[in-house]
C-alpha cells in the first residue's frame, strides 16, 4: 500500500493536488536501480569482460540523471514519501528528498560514474570482476539509500548495507592477509558503531512515542524537535541518545579514535578507495550529523551546548590528530587516507558549531572534499599504476612524464590546503568564522576552538604541499621511465579536477544550486541566505594567513618533522589507536577459549542441570516477582477419593523404588508399576481412553526395555556421594517448583467454557441437538476431537510415531550399511 | 479445587525424574525422561478436574485435556522407544553407556 505521509500531517493546509512531495517512483528507482544493476553485473562481465566498467558507469549515469530529475522539481519536489513496511511496529520505508539528500546523492552517483569509468582501465587483468562490479554497484545503491532514507530504520538498514558492501570491497583481494584484516577491521568498527546508533534511533522513536505519536520518520521528528528535546531531557536521555548516535557517525566517518580502519582500507583497489573516501561510506557519518543537526541543536543559540561540546571538539581533535598522522605517512594512499579523516573532522566540527557559518562550512566542504579527494585518489592510482611505487620518498618530479595528471593534482592540492581562491579555501574560511564567532561569544576555554582549527590546518597545508611536490622538483634517476596513463583513467581525474576549478571559479553558483539547499536542511528553523563573502580583512582571513605562513615555514622542515613523528610513534606505540584494537581482537578469542569449555562441557548432566535448574528457578522467581500468593489448601484435594489417593501414593513409592533399583531389570519392572498406577488413576478420574492408551503403551515399553536390556552392560553404580547430594538438591528445587505450580494453577481453574460447550453437545441425539454426533459421528468427545476436529494434527502425530519406528529399524538393522564412522 | 496431594506427588515424581536424568547410566537417563513425561501427563489430567463423568455421551469431565494427554502418551512412547534404541546403538558403537565416558573420553 502506497501512501503519502505528508497527506496525513494536519500541518499541511494545502489542497491535495498541489501537495509538495517528490514522485515516489523516481525516488524509489534511484535507490533500487543500482541493486538491480548489481544483480545483472555478472552477466555484463561475462559478455563484455573488462568493458563491464562502462556498463556499471551507465547504471550510475542513469541514477545521476534520476537524481537530477528529482532536483529539477525544486521546492515542489522536496518532502517525504513512504511505503508501508512494518505497520505493527510503526516502521515505514520512507524516502526523503531535500537539499542535503540531493547533495549526497549527486556525489554518490556522479563520482560513481567516474569511478566506474576509471575502473574499466584500472581493473585490467584483475581477478573477480563480476564480484567487484556487483558489490560496487550495491555499495553505490546503499549510499543512495542512506542519502534518501526518510526514516531512521530504513537509514539504519542502508547504513549497515554500506558497511557490508564496503567489507567485501576492501577485502577484494581475498588471498592477501592485509586485505582481509583491513576488511575485518572496517566491518568490526563500523558495524559496532552502527549498533550504538540503532539504540540511539530506538530511543528517539520511543521518545517521540512518549510525547505524542511514535514515529521514526525523520522529517516528522525534526518538525517536533523542541518537544522531543524536552522529552529526552525530561527522561535524562538527551546526552546518552546524542552520544549513541554520535558513536555511529564517528565510526563511519573515521573520527578519532575510530579512524584506524580508514588507512587500512587503502588495501582495496584504488577506484574503491577513491569512492569510499570521497563520496560514499565516510560521507555517511557526516551526512548523519548534518541530518540530525536540526533535531538536536536548539534554534536559539546557546553557543556551546552539548551538541557543540561533543561534535565540534571531536571534529577538531580528529582534524588535527589525523593531519599530523598524514605528515608521518610513507605511502601516498596512506597520506590521503589520513587526510580524509582530517577533512571529515573539519566537516563534523563545522556541523558541530551552532553558528550558521558552521553549517555552511560543513555543507560546502562535503562537496569540496568529494571533488578534490576523489581527484587525488585517482591521481594516486595513476601514479602507483604507472610509476610502480607508492612510497613518498621515491616519488618526485613526475610532471615531465604525466603533465595532465600533475595539473589535476596541483589544483586539487591547492584546494585541499585551503589556498585562496581555491574551493577548499571557502569552506575552511566558514569553519574559521564559526570557531572564531563561538570563541568571541563565549570566551575563556572556547578560544581553544579557533586555536586548534588553525593548528590542524597548518598540518593540512604541510601534507598537501608534500603531495603536490610529488610532481614538482627534479625527478630521481631511480624512478626510471613512467608511462602515461590510459584515457579511461585520466579522463575521470581530469573531470574531477575540472569540477574543483569550476567551484573555484564560481563558488556562488554551486552554493545556489546544490550547497545552499543542503545547508538549509541542516539548520534548525529558518535558514538565512548563504552567500560567499568577498575577500576582506577579517579574523577568519587572518587565521588563514597564519595557517599558510606557518605551514610554509614548517614545510621547510618536512623531513625532520616526518622522521621525528615516526620516531615518537615507534617509541610510544600506545599512542596508536591500533594497539587497542589489536588488543581487543586478541582478547576476544582468548575469552572464548576460556568460556566455551566452561559452558560446553560435552557432558549431558551439565546441560540438563542448567536447563532444568534455570527453568525451575525462573518459574519460582517469576511467582515471587508477580507476588503470587501460595493458596492455602482446605483439603487434600477436591473430588479426590480414597482410591485415588492410594493409587497416587503407590505411584510415588514406585518412582522412589526406581531410584533404588539394584539392577536394570528391577528398575524397569518398578517403572512399569508407576505406569500401571497412572493407568488406574486415569480410570478413576473418568478418562477411559487415556487408561486404555496408557495400558497399551506401558506394556509395549516394558517389552521394549526387556528386549534391549539384556544386550546392555550391567548397572553403573554412582559412588560419588557429593554428586548425589548436589543432584538431590537440584531435584528438590525442581520438585518444589512443580508442586508450587500445581497448587497455584489448580487453585485458579479456567472457566471451562470449551469443555462445557463440548460436553453439552455430546449427549444422545434426542437430548441436545446432537452436534457432536452430526459433526463427528460419535458421542465420545475425546475421540471426536482426535479424529475429526483436529484430524490433521493426529495424522501428524501418527507420522511422528512412524518416523520413530523407521529410526528404530534403521538404528538396529542397518548398522553395517551405508557410511560407518 | 486446590489439589494438595497431587501437588506433592507430582513434585516428588519430577524430583525423581530430574535426579535420574543426571545419572551416568544412559538407561537411567531414559527412565528419568519417561517419568517426567508421565508426571506431566498426570498434571494435565489433574487440571481437568476430578469428580465428573467420563466425556462420553455427555459426561462433564474436560475432554480437551484428555485429547491432549492421549496424544502426549503416544508421543512419549515414541520418544522412549527411540531413546532406548539409541542407547543400544551407542553401546554398540562405543562399548559403554556411561555418559561421562562418552562426553569426555577420547573415543569420538
Amino acid at each position: 500500500m502506497v501512501l503519502s505521509w505528508l497527506s496525513k500531517t494536519p500541518k499541511s493546509d494545502l489542497p491535495l493536488d498541489v501537495l509538495v512531495t517528490p514522485p515516489l517512483v523516481t525516488t524509489l528507482a534511484v535507490v533500487l536501480l543500482p541493486f538491480a544493476g548489481a544483480v545483472l553485473a555478472p552477466f555484463a562481465v561475462r559478455f563484455a569482460g573488462e568493458r563491464a566498467g562502462y556498463y556499471a558507469a551507465a547504471v550510475a549515469l542513469v541514477c545521476l540523471a534520476l537524481v537530477a530529475r528529482l532536483a529539477s522539481f525544486g521546492e515542489a519536489g522536496r518532502g517525504t514519501v513512504a511505503v508501508e513496511w512494518l505497520p505493527s511496529l510503526d516502521v515505514v520505508l520512507a524516502l526523503h528528498v531535500d537539499g542535503l539528500a540531493l547533495l549526497i546523492a549527486f556525489l554518490a552517483s556522479g563520482v560513481g560514474v567516474l569511478v566506474f569509468t576509471y575502473s574499466a582501465g584500472y581493473m585490467h587483468d584483475e581477478p573477480g570482476l563480476a564480484k567487484y562490479y556487483a558489490t560496487l554497484l550495491a555499495f553505490m545503491g546503499s549510499m543512495l539509500g542512506v542519502a534518501l532514507a526518510g526514516d531512521l530504520i530504513a537509514l539504519f538498514v542502508f547504513w549497515e548495507l554500506t558497511s557490508v558492501s564496503s567489507f567485501l570491497l576492501i577485502g577484494h583481494y581475498t588471498d592477501t592477509a592485509s586485505s582481509v584484516s583491513a576488511a575485518r577491521k572496517s566491518l568490526v568498527i563500523t558495524v559496532a558503531g552502527g549498533l550504538f546508533m540503532l539504540v540511539g534511533f530506538l530511543l528517539l522513536g520511543w521518545t517521540a512515542g512518549v510525547s505524542g505519536e511514535q514515529t521514526y520518520v525523520i522529517s516528522a521528528l525534526v518538525e517536533r524537535a523542541p518537544e522531543i528535546r524536552e522529552a529526552l531531557d525530561g527522561a535524562g536521555l538527551f546526552l546518552p541518545t546524542l552520544a549513541l548516535v554520535a558513536v555511529g557517525a564517528a565510526t563511519k566517518s573515521a573520527q578519532v579514535p575510530a579512524h584506524i580502519w580508514l588507512p587500512d582500507a587503502m588495501e582495496a583497489p584504488t577506484p574503491v578507495s577513491a569512492f569510499l573516501h570521497s563520496a560514499t561510506m565516510v560521507k555517511a557519518g557526516v551526512y548523519l550529523v548534518g541530518r540530525l543537526r536540526p533535531l538536536f541543536l536548539p534554534e536559539s543559540l546557546p553557543h556551546v551546548g552539548n551538541w557543540t561540546l561533543l561534535l565540534a571538539a571531536l571534529g577538531l581533535l580528529t582534524m588535527s590528530v589525523t593531519a599530523i598522522l598524514a605528515v608521518q605517512a610513507v605511502d601516498i594512499k596512506e597520506l590521503l587516507a589520513y587526510s580524509t579523516a582530517s577533512h571529515l573532522g573539519l566537516i563534523v566540527a563545522g556541523f558541530g558549531f551552532a553558528e550558521a557559518a558552521g553549517a555552511e562550512a560543513g555543507a560546502f566542504h562535503v562537496l569540496n572534499h568529494a571533488a578534490f579527494k576523489a581527484a587525488l585518489f585517482l591521481v594516486a592510482g595513476i601514479v602507483a599504476h604507472e610509476a610502480g611505487t607508492r612510497r613518498i620518498e621515491n616519488l618526485r618530479g613526475l610532471r615531465h612524464d604525466m603533465p595532465v595528471t600533475a595539473a589535476v593534482a596541483t589544483v586539487a592540492c591547492l584546494s585541499m590546503a585551503g589556498i585562496p581562491p581555491f574551493s577548499g579555501f571557502y569552506s575552511k574560511e566558514f569553519l574559521f568564522d564559526a570557531a572564531y564567532e563561538t570563541a568571541h561569544a563565549v570566551g575563556g576555554a572556547a578560544w581553544m576552538f579557533p586555536a586548534v582549527a588553525v593548528f590542524g590546518s597548518v598540518f593540512t597545508f604541510v601534507y598537501s604541499a608534500k603531495f603536490a611536490m610529488l610532481f614538482w622538483g627534479k625527478k630521481p634517476d631511480a624512478l626510471g621511465h613512467v608511462h602515461r596513463p590510459p584515457l579511461a583513467m585520466l579522463a575521470p581525474a581530469v573531470a574531477l579536477g575540472g569540477l574543483v576549478l569550476a567551484i573555484t571559479a564560481a563558488p556562488q553558483a554551486f552554493v545556489d544550486a546544490i550547497v545552499g539547499p543542503a545547508y538549509s536542511a541542516t539548520v534548525p528553523g529558518d535558514a538565512h541566505g548563504f552567500s560567499i563573502p568577498a575577500l576582506k580583512l577579517s579574523p577568519p582571513l587572518v587565521m588563514s594567513a597564519v595557517t599558510v605562513g606557518t605551514g610554509a615555514v614548517v614545510y621547510q622542515a618536512y623531513d625532520r618533522l616526518h622522521d621525528g613523528l615516526r620516531e615518537v610513534l615507534t617509541a610510544q606505540p600506545r599512542l596508536r589507536a591500533n594497539i587497542w584494537y589489536d588488543g581487543a581482537m586478541a582478547t576476544l578469542p582468548w575469552l572464548s577459549r576460556w568460556v566455551t569449555p566452561a559452558v560446553q562441557t560435552g557432558l549431558l548432566r551439565s546441560y540438563a542441570a542448567s536447563v532444568v535448574g534455570a527453568t525451575a528457578v525462573l518459574a519460582l522467581l517469576g511467582y515471587a516477582a508477580a507476588g503470587v500468593a501460595l493458596p492455602v489448601p482446605t483439603s487434600v484435594g477436591a473430588g479426590l477419593t480414597g482410591a485415588m489417593a492410594v493409587v497416587v501414593v503407590v505411584a510415588v513409592v514406585a518412582a522412589v523404588g526406581v531410584l533404588d533399583a539394584p539392577s536394570h531389570v528391577a528398575g524397569v519392572l518398578t517403572l512399569s508399576v508407576l505406569g500401571s498406577m497412572l493407568a488406574i488413576l486415569y480410570v478413576l478420574v473418568d478418562a477411559p481412553d487415556l487408561a486404555l492408551t496408557q495400558l497399551v503403551v506401558e506394556t509395549l515399553v516394558l517389552v521394549l526395555f526387556l528386549l534391549v536390556l539384556h544386550r546392555l552392560p550391567a548397572f553403573y553404580g554412582d559412588a560419588d556421594r557429593g554428586r548425589v547430594v548436589r543432584d538431590g538438591a537440584l531435584a528438590v528445587v525442581v520438585g518444589a517448583a512443580v508442586s508450587v505450580t500445581v497448587l497455584v494453577s489448580t487453585a485458579a481453574s479456567p472457566n471451562g467454557a470449551l469443555a462445557r460447550y463440548l460436553s453439552e453437545r455430546a449427549g444422545l441425539p434426542t437430548d441436545h441437538g446432537s452436534v457432536l454426533v452430526d459433526w463427528g459421528g460419535g458421542g465420545n468427545a475425546v475421540n471426536v476431537i482426535l479424529v475429526d476436529f483436529r484430524g490433521i494434527d493426529t495424522l501428524g502425530e501418527i507420522s511422528v510415531v512412524a518416523m520413530a519406528a523407521l529410526a528404530v529399524l534403521t538404528l538396529i538393522r542397518m548398522r553395517d550399511r551405508g557410511e560407518t564412522p | 479445587m486446590t489439589q494438595l496431594l497431587l501437588a506433592l506427588a507430582l513434585g516428588a515424581l519430577f524430583s525423581v525424574g530430574t535426579f535420574l536424568v543426571l545419572r551416568r547410566d544412559v538407561v537411567q537417563v531414559v527412565w528419568g525422561v519417561a517419568i517426567i513425561g508421565q508426571a506431566a501427563n498426570a498434571y494435565l489430567v489433574t487440571m481437568g478436574g476430578f469428580g465428573g463423568f467420563a466425556p462420553v455421551g455427555g459426561g462433564t469431565t474436560d475432554p480437551v485435556v484428555q485429547a491432549l494427554v492421549l496424544t502426549a502418551i503416544v508421543i512419549g512412547f515414541g520418544t522412549t522407544a527411540l531413546a532406548l534404541v539409541l542407547t543400544y546403538r551407542v553401546y554398540e558403537e562405543h562399548g559403554t553407556i556411561d555418559v561421562e565416558e562418552l562426553g569426555t573420553g577420547g573415543d569420538t
